[in-house]
């Protein structure tokens, strides 16, 4: 696919006006989000204004943005100045930042013009998209509307392949990859630390991340190359120099020594024919390939992210309480009454997590699962530094199925569905960057494929999208 | 206040003492500690405000202020700085759930050494950030966010103290230390949480949450130790308050209902590794504290080691004593210091900021030289620190000068003696109260400027 990004802006030099397209995407989204709710709100008012001031800039003459006129989406989770931000919780309801997140803020600069956030399961709490809060609408698989888009950055994957727009997602366990390769779109989720977090409303601060998506790698690079950086406003942002992640995509791949991460192709099931055919292409390209084995990250991935990512949820979420912001109730009883009638607008699955996170960490009890699981994290991070001592890239399927359709969801117990993330929450628990890539479709449903590089080698996984 | 008759073997006291350290700006956002104006939530922001999204950022003014508390009390800093998250839901707190450290604390060991001698060791120093205030209306409670975030550090000692006076001593001198290092705003309060326990309940522990100021500490001790005197069987195991009107401390919670806080790792703060430079360029900047400046006067200026230690205690009194001393007799400087000086200044609620130095000095010239009286000197001291003046010049204008004329003093005497016979007839009787009445009356008659020595001799002379 070509670069969207460029072709926008080639129509802008050439005379269009960016208000005008704007304007015309704008009201298309109103019309369609009453089908497919990708979107949880649509800043009409700022983008307009925002494309108007792009105009003006061209017509003066004065040097352009990266981004300008650009339209970009913006996960619900991450804040936007006076636009309400919510995570998709009913909990945060009429919350509008008074700032707007580091990563929306770098677009701003470039002159992107922020249209909407996006719809995602609460907090960031599911793989499907299902799990929106109380009083939000579930968003529809693009390509099959009884299918779900994935999660929990289903919105941002859906407009992304839907309208062709950029998005700024985000990703705790998988939530970037997951939804990108269920909608056939690019899903870069990045380092740990190498795009600020400031403005982000946290489900697992160890764990959260900040990525683009978009229809073309090089949308996706360039995108990325705007939002990494340090901030000072995010003590967990990395001061490592940025790659120049455009530039590197015409370059083409050296040959790469792929690792084929062996318990992620346990059946050979149709999907991971296909993710085969994309390792065959890179290797008609000069890679080679080796099966690997990642024992430690199959067992034991699954159950030490969700008690780390539980146990920081179930704080982060402790700040809501309908005192200074976001939903209220009627003043009645002890603050702790308030509290409590207040919280009980979260949706069942922040309440489970919120439950089993506070579990995991109470005296008694946090020996053996969150500071075992801090150890466990520890010891597969390592499994993945011994791999990359043999490999340049690990492979898997990014997804073991296509998108389902929301009747086979409605199905799975919570386990299973936390199931689905068995091999997405591996280079999420380890901090590592990984990409979803368009891998063909399965009767017209898209398969992804994931690429894992070391830390800090986003510029790796940029420049093997690029060849496929 | 004499709190027990107990025997120190007897009584079990540990404190965990919250100071505020004096930075600029809070612990974990830029905004200002002490604010220009006093108006309620007028320095906060999104950060302090916990407002979705925000993310803290470590003061490291804060941490430096703590590094030197710890290196001065001679704790051993952790390599690390490692903040966790203690949750609980309480409406003063902006997240529910505070940061603040728990598996690695800054600094453990210390001690602090009391004038007995005896050191009060230390188990731990932490930094976190304070609360916001709560603010109790009779129809409502209202919640000032200047507060939430201002940076606490938190010295807690082992159950070594074994009097609430040891404890008020133990707390003036960490005070003292802190002034010393300049890391404590004397305008703002120190808190602690007391555990106190006696013998006679086998030493059960009952611990006394959130008193305010070292004075209260050693009211709520000495309250509590009674209490568990006069009632032992009574005594559980529990958190108590403390109700400074009524005297009285008062149960809060059982040992089952202890919260449990469900303590994580701070996934917004990475484990920070303190550079060796940074802890030995704060080190460096340790000054001499009290007890070593109390020893040094003694050996270096010859005086009094109470007048030293009393004169060590505060930093400024200190400075200003060895600027005085370097000019003129150190040991009457050193007497008039901790006597006539610290005595006006209490009376007058005056700050050694606010005395001109060169006034000071010549009135301690004019003693050294016996040049007026001692009587002249206390009122000088008192003009000097109240109205400022120069006491060289307001002894010439005011002819305060001491009187040594003999004949002159001789007159007086025989007056003296001639209005107060029955002194006179007293003093014959071996009274000799009598005679200060004597020397009193002479010296009234001189106005206070009457040399005392002769004035004595001379009576004692007309009197055998």
């Amino acid at each position: 696919m070509r670069s969207m990004i460029t072709e926008w802006i080639q129509d802008l030099r050439q005379g269009a006006s960016a208000e005008e397209k704007v304007a015309k995407l704008l009201e298309e989204l109103q019309k369609s989000n009453m089908e497919d709710h990708y979107l949880n709100a649509i800043c009409k008012e700022q983008a307009i204004a925002a494309a108007r001031a792009v105009d003006k800039k061209v017509k003066s003459k004065q040097q352009l943005g990266k981004l300008a006129g650009i339209p970009i989406s913006v996960k619900d989770c991450l804040c936007v100045k006076g636009v309400e931000s919510t995570a998709g919780s009913k909990m945060l309801k009429g919350y509008h930042p008074l700032f707007d997140a580091t990563a929306v803020e770098r677009c701003r600069n470039q002159d992107a013009i922020i249209i909407g956030k996006t719809s995602q399961d609460e907090f960031g709490f599911g793989g499907f998209s299902v799990n929106v809060g109380k009083d939000y609408q579930i968003p529809k698989n693009p390509v099959d509307s009884e299918r779900s888009c994935g999660g929990s950055s289903g919105g941002a994957a859906g407009l992304t392949k839907k309208a062709n727009i950029p998005a700024l997602a985000e990703s705790t366990g998988g939530s970037i990859v997951n939804p990108a390769a269920f909608c056939g779109v690019y899903g870069l989720c990045p380092t740990y630390g190498r795009v600020s977090r400031y403005g982000l409303i946290d489900y697992a601060s160890s764990l959260d991340k900040i990525g683009p998506m978009a229809t073309s790698i090089e949308d996706a690079a360039l995108l990325m190359e705007i939002i990494a950086g340090h901030d000072n406003k995010d003590a967990t942002s990395s001061t490592t120099l940025v790659d120049y992640y455009t530039t590197s995509i015409s370059k083409g791949v050296k040959k790469l020594k792929l690792g084929i991460v062996k318990e992620a192709f346990p059946d050979n099931s149709e999907v991971e024919s296909h993710v085969w055919k994309s390792i065959k292409k890179l290797e008609a390209a000069g890679s080679t390939y080796q099966e690997i084995s990642l024992p430690k990250n199959a067992a034991y991935g699954i159950p030490a992210y969700y008690i780390i990512a539980m146990s920081e949820a179930s704080t982060n979420l402790a700040k809501l309480c309908g005192m200074r912001y976001g939903m209220q109730e009627k003043i009645e009883g002890d603050y702790n009454t308030y509290f409590t009638k207040v919280r009980s607008n979260f949706g069942q699955e922040a309440k489970r997590r919120i439950l089993l996170g506070t579990f995991a960490r109470m005296a008694g009890y946090r020996d053996a699962y969150y500071l075992k699981a801090l150890s466990v994290r520890k010891m597969l991070q390592e499994e993945y530094a011994k791999a990359f001592k043999d490999v340049d890239v690990i492979i898997t399927p990014t997804m073991p199925i296509v998108a389902p359709k929301f009747s086979e969801i409605s199905k799975l117990t919570p386990l299973q569905h936390y199931q689905m993330d068995v091999l997405t929450v591996g280079p999420n628990l380890a901090g590592l960057p990984h990409l979803s890539i368009p891998s063909g479709t399965l009767r017209k449903m898209p398969v992804g494929m994931m690429a894992i590089a070391p830390p800090w080698m986003e510029k790796r996984l940029i420049q093997l999208g690029g060849v496929l | 206040m004499n709190s027990t008759t107990l025997p120190a073997t007897e009584v079990m006291i540990g404190l965990e003492v919250h100071v505020q350290l004096n930075t600029q700006s809070k612990l974990f956002c830029s905004c200002p500690t002490h604010p220009s104006k006093d108006i309620p939530n007028s320095a906060t922001c999104p950060i302090c405000l916990g407002h979705p999204g925000t993310k803290p950022v470590t003061n490291k003014q804060a941490i430096a202020a703590a590094i030197k508390l710890a290196c001065a009390l001679q704790g051993k800093l952790a390599s690390e700085l490692v903040f966790s998250r203690k949750t609980y839901f309480y409406p003063d707190l902006a997240k529910n759930f505070q940061i603040t450290q728990y598996e690695i604390p800054l600094a453990t060991g210390g001690k602090i050494l009391l004038e007995s001698g005896k050191a009060i060791t230390l188990k731990r120093l932490h930094v976190e950030e304070d609360p916001a205030a709560i603010v109790r209306e009779p129809a409502c409670s209202l919640v000032d966010y200047n507060r939430s975030g201002i940076p606490l550090c938190e010295i807690v000692t082992e159950p070594c103290l074994s009097s609430p006076e040891e404890a008020r001593e133990f707390l003036k001198k960490l005070l003292e230390i802190m002034e010393y290092l300049d890391i404590f705003h004397p305008e703002d309060t120190i808190k602690a949480d007391t555990n106190v326990s006696i013998k006679k309940t086998n030493f059960r522990r009952v611990e006394i949450k959130n008193v305010t100021g070292f004075k209260e500490v050693e009211r709520a001790l000495v309250h509590e130790i009674k209490r568990q005197q006069s009632d032992a069987a009574g005594v559980v195991q529990e958190t108590r308050g403390w109700n400074a009107e009524k005297g009285l401390t008062y149960a809060m919670r059982s040992k089952e209902d202890e919260e449990d806080y469900g303590y994580i790792l701070e996934p917004d703060l990475p484990p920070y590794t303190l550079p060796l430079a940074w802890i030995a360029e704060i080190q460096a900047t340790i000054p001499e504290l009290g007890r070593e400046k109390a020893a040094r006067f003694v050996k270096q200026w010859k005086i009094d080691p109470t007048d030293a230690s009393i004169l060590a205690s505060e930093k400024k009194l200190a400075e200003l004593y060895e600027r005085m001393a370097k000019e003129v007799n150190p040991i009457l400087t050193a007497r008039w210091m901790r006597r006539e000086l610290l005595r006006a200044l209490n009376s007058s609620e005056k700050t050694i900021e606010e005395i001109n130095e060169r006034n000071l000095l010549n009135l301690f010239t004019l003693l050294d030289k016996k040049a007026i009286t001692d009587a002249i000197g206390q009122e000088l001291m008192k003009k000097i620190i109240i109205e400022g003046i120069d006491p060289q010049q307001y002894v010439k204008q005011h002819q305060l000068g001491k009187v040594n004329d003999l004949s002159e003093l001789t007159n007086l005497c025989k007056e003296a003696i001639t209005e107060n016979p029955k002194a006179v007839e007293d003093y014959k009787q071996g009274e000799p109260k009598a005679f200060q009445a004597l020397v009193g009356s002479v010296m009234k008659k001189t106005k206070g400027k009457g040399d005392p020595k002769i004035i004595n001799e001379t009576l004692k002379g007309m009197l055998r």
